[in-house]
């Protein structure tokens, strides 16, 4: 183990592999800014570019924008409500609103701390365990998918808080729309009315564009004239409390993380969405959230990049890509020659190590790089709404335009923006919809791979010890918290009744 | 202020990477002029139907930088993905008589066709090189019981097998039909919606057999995590590797399919320009560049042209019909 890893130091601190790692991180943290283009396509269009490059350095480059763009995603979320990408949607949530209160600049650095907590946290289980996890991992067949589904569909109860109907319409509606193409394990297209650029379904990168940068511009529009936020220099540093409110938020988000990061395909976003959930249910400040709150950012927020870190387990470990970007990667292992499975440990020690302890610098860069910049990068709200909005526009209709490539993308920009415009304007939760969208041909594949697994039989969910528990947590996550309300408000009116008889008796 | 310039420096750092990728592949030197004088232009763009990174992703930019090196010229690769590669190839319909457009191709241009409702086929196109062929092996977990495909064939005949496909209109999916129709069999069928998550689901003991390309798999057959039973080729591979793989004709399984990669240009260019990017790709195939993409993928290269590339289709039409189930 120490040999590894001295081998891979050796590797990751030639300097030149330390140049190709920092302009790795520095342009996927600029990727990941960029509404619409994320992880995968920024990996995907920088690819071509490496192949003249040592193997080793153009691996470590790739995969430093691969978790640049974990950093960089927050960042427009923050600022200005436009996710750079699905796993940062949560952080419009909280985030944007401590933007909104002046506070920018301390929830940008709240990001950057437990991210690059969660990125070590991550990476040391990435180094000591990644076999284990990786075959324990493999135990996830469609009745275990299908339970973290549903766990991932029941924290949309905690997302909604007291507006619960709202919150699951919305959610019903995103899985509705997520129907739209060919059905996963069909031949057959629904809704498509045959246009051929619907068969793959509503692109949902070009929504997510849409619904939250399109229109949370129209509405701010709408209200009109707002001045600037005036920050105060001392809001804008993160503070001793913000610090010890971020750490077991983090740790909790990590966990959550590393967890669904090695399972393929469920991945960040489903990650970063639960962990906002759960916080919502265990912490102590649990009823700031939604307005404001440091464990809105932290949680999401180093959930997200521990997914990142932790589907490198199976794609090293295996050979089994963890995401849509590992996915990419394994295809530039075998463009550079190189033979991804099992054996990649033993073959490649240089190479596997060399990458994974850069992971190590990578991260430690971003933070440098993040920390001093949270400030500077918060001066963007004091810039008149009538030059930030176009600036917002023009990058959101480039990153839709990037991401597909053709006019279409442009359209569905449009008719999202004007549908998240009036959720706005009605006060219909937006994050519901997006998590059914994302869900939704999610829930459908596991649940037609469940049922052919099943000879049709779902119940099989509760044959299996790890779908069973997973089950179960979802059914106590989706009715507790309205059991436990009405139960309490039960309680206190039969206190009440109670007192009201001792004072008639 | 300072913001702003930020976002307007990002969205030009963005726009002059992508620039800088699309020019870094052009081999600086051009090569021999592909077919005489004629040239269809420097700029030639090359559709791929399916995602970046995806083994169609992979074959069209190895195409792309062939092609560039033998003929001179600039070929940008444009990712055009959604609807298993529809979308793409509608694109490509509407570019007719376009002889500076090439589409990496392979077997969706077949099955589409036949299960959806698109308004293009192969005789839509001008069919150009088909490369090589990519057929599957019939792949179990290393503590199955079964040896060999006459096992898993037997095991079906008295009772439940689970085999994955990829998806309703894949390659696997189509060879289990062959296998079902030859042996007058059933699998039990589990949809999954790539190679790797067949491969994740073959390897967590969730389903009993895959058919699964070899490049896909070539690392979990060296270190011992999954065992080829039977090659659903025509003869043995010739790669170290795979070369004791038995095929499925010595098992008694009369099914050789494969998926073929190539590419292809839009209906109704010139026959000048479609001689053209013929001497092209013949040129391309007799490359170093070529061989390699080739051995990497595990492939067994078998080029045809034109009109041979054509009449291939046509055979390949009937069969696919048949594993599709349609008359």
């Amino acid at each position: 183990m120490i040999d590894n890893l001295l081998l891979g130091l050796e590797t990751a601190v030639s300097p030149e592999n330390l140049l190709w790692c920092f302009i790795g991180v520095a342009l996927g943290t600029v990727i990941g800014m960029l509404p619409g283009l994320g992880a995968t396509t920024g990996v995907a269009i920088l690819l071509p570019i490496t192949l003249t490059m040592e193997p080793v350095t153009a691996l470590i480059m790739l995969a430093g924008i691969y978790y640049g763009c974990q950093y960089g995603g927050s960042i427009s979320s923050i600022l200005v409500s436009t996710p750079g990408d699905s796993s940062s949607v949560v952080l419009t949530l909280d985030g944007y609103q401590m933007a909104r209160k002046g506070r920018a600049g301390a929830a940008l650095a709240i990001a950057a701390i437990s991210s690059f907590v969660a990125a070590i946290l991550s990476l040391l289980f990435l180094i000591l365990l990644a076999a284990p996890i990786a075959s324990f991992a493999l135990k996830f067949g469609p009745a275990e998918n299908l339970a973290v589904i549903l766990l991932g569909l029941a924290t949309i109860v905690s997302f909604s808080g007291s507006n619960a109907v709202r919150g699951l319409s919305m959610a019903a509606l995103g899985i509705l729309v997520s129907t739209v193409g060919v059905a996963s394990g069909f031949s057959t297209d629904r809704f498509t009315f045959g246009n051929v650029n619907l068969l793959s379904g509503i692109p949902f990168i070009e929504v997510m564009i849409g619904l939250f940068a399109v229109g949370e511009v129209l509405h701010q529009i709408r209200r009109g004239g707002e001045k600037p936020i005036r920050a105060r220099f001392r809001d804008m540093i993160v503070t001793r409390s913000d610090l010890r409110r971020a750490v077991a938020p983090t740790l909790r988000g990590s966990g959550i993380g590393l967890g669904l990061g090695v399972l393929p395909g469920a991945g960040a976003t489903l990650a970063s969405f639960m962990s906002y959930g759960i916080e919502k249910q265990v912490s102590k400040h649990r009823n700031e959230m939604g307005s404001g709150a440091i464990e809105g950012v932290a949680a999401p927020e180093a959930s997200n990049n521990a997914a990142a870190n932790a589907s490198f387990i199976p794609t090293l470990a295996l050979g089994i890509p963890g995401g849509g970007a590992t996915a990419v990667l394994l295809g530039a292992f075998i463009v550079f020659g190189l033979q991804p499975g099992p054996l990649l440990f033993e073959s490649q020690p240089a190479l596997v190590w060399g990458l994974l302890v850069s992971f190590f610098f990578g991260n430690l860069l971003l933070l440098v790089l993040n920390l001093p910049l949270a400030p500077v990068f918060a001066q963007a709200l004091r810039l008149p709404y009538s030059y930030l909005y176009p600036v917002i526009i023009f990058t959101s209709l480039i990153g839709a335009y990037a991401v597909g490539n053709n006019h279409f993308s442009l359209w569905v920009v449009f008719v999202a923006g004007l549908v998240g415009y009036l959720m706005k304007q009605f006060d219909f939760p937006v994050a519901p919809l997006v998590l059914g969208l994302v869900l939704g041909p999610l829930l459908e594949k596991a649940l037609v791979q469940t049922s052919a697994h099943g000879e049709g039989n779902l119940l099989v969910i509760f044959q299996q010890p790890i779908s069973l528990t997973l089950t179960l947590a979802a059914i106590v996550l989706g009715v507790g918290p309205g059991l436990l309300r009405t139960l309490r408000a039960r309680r206190s009116a039969t206190t009440r009744t109670n007192e009201r008889q001792d004072i008639h008796a | 202020m300072h913001a702003k310039k930020t976002l307007l420096l990002t969205s030009v750092a963005i726009l002059g990477t992508a620039t800088l990728a699309a020019c870094s592949s052009t081999g600086g030197d051009a090569g021999a002029e592909a077919a005489g004088d004629y040239s269809p232009g420097e700029r030639i763009t090359m559709t791929v139907p399916f995602s970046a990174g995806g083994g169609s992703d992979l074959a069209g930019r190895a195409t792309a930088s062939g092609l560039e090196d033998v003929t001179g010229t600039t070929i940008t690769v444009e990712n055009r993905d959604g609807g298993s590669g529809a979308v793409g190839y509608s694109h490509f319909m509407g570019l007719e008589g376009d002889p500076t457009q090439l589409l990496a191709t392979e077997t969706a241009l077949m099955a589409l066709p036949l299960v959806q409702d698109v308004k293009f086929d192969y005789n839509t196109f001008t069919p150009i090189m088909k490369m090589g062929d990519d057929y599957t092996l019939v792949t179990v977990a290393p503590d199955s019981p079964f040896e060999t495909c006459t096992d898993v064939v037997e095991a079906a005949r008295d009772g439940r097998v689970v085999a994955a496909v990829s998806g309703t209109t894949s390659l696997d999916s189509i060879v289990f039909s062959l296998i079902e129709d030859d042996q007058d069999i059933e699998f039990d069928r589990v949809p999954y919606e790539s190679g790797s998550e067949v491969l994740a689901g073959l390897m967590g003991g969730h389903v009993d057999v895959a058919s699964l390309n070899p490049g896909e798999i070539a690392g979990q057959l060296e270190s011992g995590d999954l065992k080829a039973l039977c090659a659903l080729a025509p003869e043995r591979y010739e790669y170290e590797l795979l070369a004791d793989i038995p095929t499925g004709q010595e098992q008694g399984i009369d099914v050789a399919f494969a998926q073929f990669r190539g590419y292809i240009a839009p209906g109704g260019i010139d026959d000048e320009a479609k001689e053209y990017w013929v001497e092209a790709g013949r040129e391309f195939a007799d490359s170093e560049a070529f061989t390699e993409y080739i051995e990497a993928n595990y492939m067994q290269a078998a080029p045809l042209y034109g009109d041979e590339f054509t009449a291939y289709l046509d055979e390949y039409n009937e069969n696919l019909k048949k594993g599709l189930g349609i008359e």
